[in-house]
């Protein structure tokens, strides 16, 4: 619904053939304006022409928290650096991975996921147990995602034809097209058990990783970056963001794992 | 009335009109003609400014222009007052018989889209294609087409026409519609330099027939002078050729 | 692998075809403003004008030379890091804009085509009557040049119409983005890329039932 009044603004404004606005609003969070995919199952995703899933309820509570209007963007997974580069969203809730690179760009929040990087291959390949037998086969990654970087940093990164892709890894993996593809375990778990697909997880998760919203590194970022972390705090300890991944995963994602063996 | 003074033009470093002086009065008619490729199409083309002159002046009516430094206004103004008939008739592909004429009256004299059409249509009446006004150009023949062609010509009122080869591209058999209008034309007392084979028609239309060669005027006379007592060996020597099949010359 | 899910399919064709307007408005747009343009690049080049034509060979070789998805992140998100007002420009201006841009370039150089393809003795004829050379082409040249280019014109923006897809890259969800969040979350590709596609078949078949038809009208002054 909120996407539907944001095309219609959009296209009000380009059939005038200018667009004045928006500057004015930025980084004054009074809307956070938050970028994703709307195609990341069951994380943000559209059924039906409707917007929902993880990300949305748990931007939705912290907007709640704050007091502040959110107001959700869609664009491909590779256009929304871009736009919150150049100042067009306030941050992305897309799973992001913080790694060290990112690090250096953006100021990240507390992470509010806590999973590993899953192999999943198609149902019946008996090849594939784990990362460690990716070798010589192709496997599927979200293209700028943190996934590719995991898997060129493996010691034989060079003897894995990694194919990156904007969309639809899952298709070309149950089509036999790539051998694999890498993605977090919890999504992954939510894909083969949801759709009807025929896939399954190899092995166990090769890899802890720590989702979080990144912001622009600049005063206006990093407040909102704060304002957004009490919010998390606050809403991590009354139970709400356990409550809303039990309710999209079965399990509580969101909090640190105690022991090394992340969830099973 | 009209006086060209030391035309040039260089194609590269070949010289296609060597200083060319020649003037006439109005309503005179002359024709020049000549061996292939001395110039004469040239010529006409500087009159009108298709080809630029390296050097020489222009003179038609008051308008006096210096090749060398013409402006714009002083080229729109040349060709405001002079006509040209195209070998090929060069007709708007995309506008009717009509509008083909009436387009000058439209767009350079400014007339009003109907007195330009009723002007266009008296012009057809003359030139005897009152029933082709809505006919595209691709349905008329040859000559039908080379009438359309003088008939835009004749709609600018221009003060000297100039025909280049006006026939050489029809068929035989429209030939004759085409010289029998410019007769009437001629009869009319308009302005004419043409350049044509057609030895016939200078015979009985030119008040002077000009003889060209290698960018030179080499003799120019009335028609009975210049064909039956030509005063230079080049001029006799084209003469024999052209005039031994006792016919038009192929070009 | 399973049936097709009809109703699936039909369940979704409303909510895709809602987002049709938004597909053909920027692809309207921008071919009306990309046939402009290209048409003034096509004259600059043509009639060699001091200086512009150089920078119309630039700015042709530029944006044919790159892919229309660079171009895009590069005045939409590049662009507004050393320009800080370009931010303002919204995903459907800025997606109409590299539209514009990019097909403009491609447009000229047939329009150019089709111009140098008119016979030279009739712009000499429009000359010799005293034409301006603006009016030259205005009134002689580029009615013709446009018959004969309008088939190619045609397939640009048939391509055009196809390449809006490129909007959801920059957050605008038109026809293929709605497809491709559509079928990320069912996971029923088949079902819902061949809406899509039937969407946009018709859409094309349509447009080349026009073409058909405006091809006739202005091929009627060349019968005998």
């Amino acid at each position: 619904m909120k996407t539907s009044r944001l095309i219609a603004r959009m296209l009000g404004l380009a059939s005038l053939g200018l667009a004045l606005t928006m500057t004015a609003l930025a980084a004054q969070a009074e809307t956070i304006r938050v970028g994703m995919s709307g195609n990341y199952y069951p994380f943000t995703f559209v059924d039906h022409d409707q917007l929902q899933g993880f990300e949305i309820d748990v931007m939705n509570a912290i907007g709640e928290q704050l007091g502040d209007d959110v107001e959700f963007v869609t664009a491909s997974f590779s256009g929304l650096a871009g736009m919150l580069d150049s100042g067009r969203i306030d941050t992305i809730a897309n799973q992001i991975t913080i790694t060290p690179e990112r690090q250096q760009k953006y100021a990240f929040s507390e992470p509010y996921v806590y999973d590993g990087a899953q192999v999943v291959v198609r149902k019946g390949n008996d090849a594939i147990h784990g990362v460690e037998d990716l070798k010589g086969k192709t496997v599927a990654v979200n293209l700028g995602s943190n996934y590719e970087s995991l898997l060129r940093e493996l010691p034989y990164a060079d003897q894995i034809d990694i194919r990156t892709y904007e969309s639809n890894i899952e298709q070309d993996v149950a089509l036999g097209r790539a051998d694999a593809f890498v993605m977090d375990r919890v999504s992954a778990s939510q894909v083969i058990k949801d759709k009807p697909l025929p896939l399954a997880l190899a092995g166990q998760p090769f890899s802890r990783i720590e989702n979080a919203y990144p912001f622009r590194d600049d005063d206006a970022g990093r407040a909102l970056r704060d304002r957004v972390n009490e919010a998390l705090d606050t809403l991590r300890d009354n139970g709400t963001l356990s409550e809303i991944s039990q309710q999209w995963f079965g399990t509580d994602i969101t909090q640190p794992p105690q022991n090394d063996s992340s969830a099973g | 009335m009209i006086a060209l003074e030391g035309i040039t033009k260089r194609f590269a470093d070949h010289t296609v009109l060597d200083g060319i002086d020649l003037s006439l009065e109005r309503g005179e008619i002359i024709v020049v003609i000549g061996p292939s490729g001395t110039g004469k199409s040239t010529l006409l083309r500087c009159v009108n400014f298709l080809e630029t002159p390296d050097a020489g002046r222009i003179q038609v009516g008051d308008l006096q222009v210096d090749a060398t430094h013409a402006s714009r206004d002083d080229i729109l103004a040349l060709r405001r007052r002079t006509a040209f008939v195209f070998q090929n008739y060069a007709l708007f592909a995309h506008k009717t018989a009509l509008d083909n004429i009436a387009e000058r009256m439209i767009v350079v004299d400014r007339l009003s889209k109907s007195d330009a059409h009723d002007r266009a249509r008296e012009i057809l009446e003359r030139i005897g294609l009152a029933d082709k006004a809505d006919a595209y150009p691709a349905s008329l023949s040859g000559g039908q087409q080379q009438r359309i062609g003088i008939g835009r010509a004749m709609a600018a009122g221009a003060e000297v026409m100039l025909f280049d080869e006006p026939t050489s591209a029809l068929d035989p058999e429209w030939v004759d519609e085409v010289l029998t209008l410019m007769k009437q034309l001629a009869a009319e007392q308009q302005t004419m330099i043409v350049v044509s084979h057609e030895m016939q028609f200078a015979r009985e239309v030119a008040d002077r027939v000009v003889f060209m060669e290698g960018g030179h005027i080499v003799e120019q006379a009335p028609p009975e002078t210049l064909f039956t007592n030509p005063q230079d060996e080049r001029t006799r020597s084209f003469l024999r050729k052209v005039l031994a099949g006792n016919g038009p010359a192929a070009p | 692998m399973h049936a097709l899910n009809v109703d699936y399919m039909l369940s979704l064709t409303p909510i895709l075809l809602s987002y049709l307007p938004l597909t053909l408005g920027m692809a309207s747009l921008g071919m009306v403003l990309a046939l402009v343009l290209a048409s003034l690049l096509a004259v600059i080049r043509v009639s060699r004008v001091v200086i512009l034509d150089p920078l119309a060979r630039l700015f042709i070789s530029f944006f044919r030379g790159t892919p229309l998805l660079v171009q895009l992140f590069l005045f939409y998100y590049g662009l507004p890091q050393f320009l800080s007002f370009l931010v303002s420009i919204n995903g459907v201006t800025a997606t109409i804009m590299g539209l514009t841009l990019h097909f403009s370039a491609y447009m000229a150089e047939s329009i150019r085509a089709a111009i140098v393809g008119i016979d030279r003795s009739q712009s000499e004829a429009a000359l010799s009557i005293g034409m301006t050379h603006a009016q030259m082409m205005r009134r002689i040249i580029l009615p013709q040049a446009t018959r004969v280019a309008t088939p190619t014109l045609m397939n640009y923006f048939i391509d055009m119409i196809k390449a809006t897809s490129l909007a959801f890259t920059l957050g605008v969800t038109e026809l293929m983005g709605a497809t491709q969040k559509e079928a990320a979350s069912s996971f029923l590709y088949f079902e819902a890329f061949l809406v899509a596609a039937i969407i946009y078949w018709i859409v094309v078949e349509l447009l080349s039932q026009l073409q058909k038809w405006l091809e006739k009208r202005l091929n009627r002054a060349y019968q005998r």
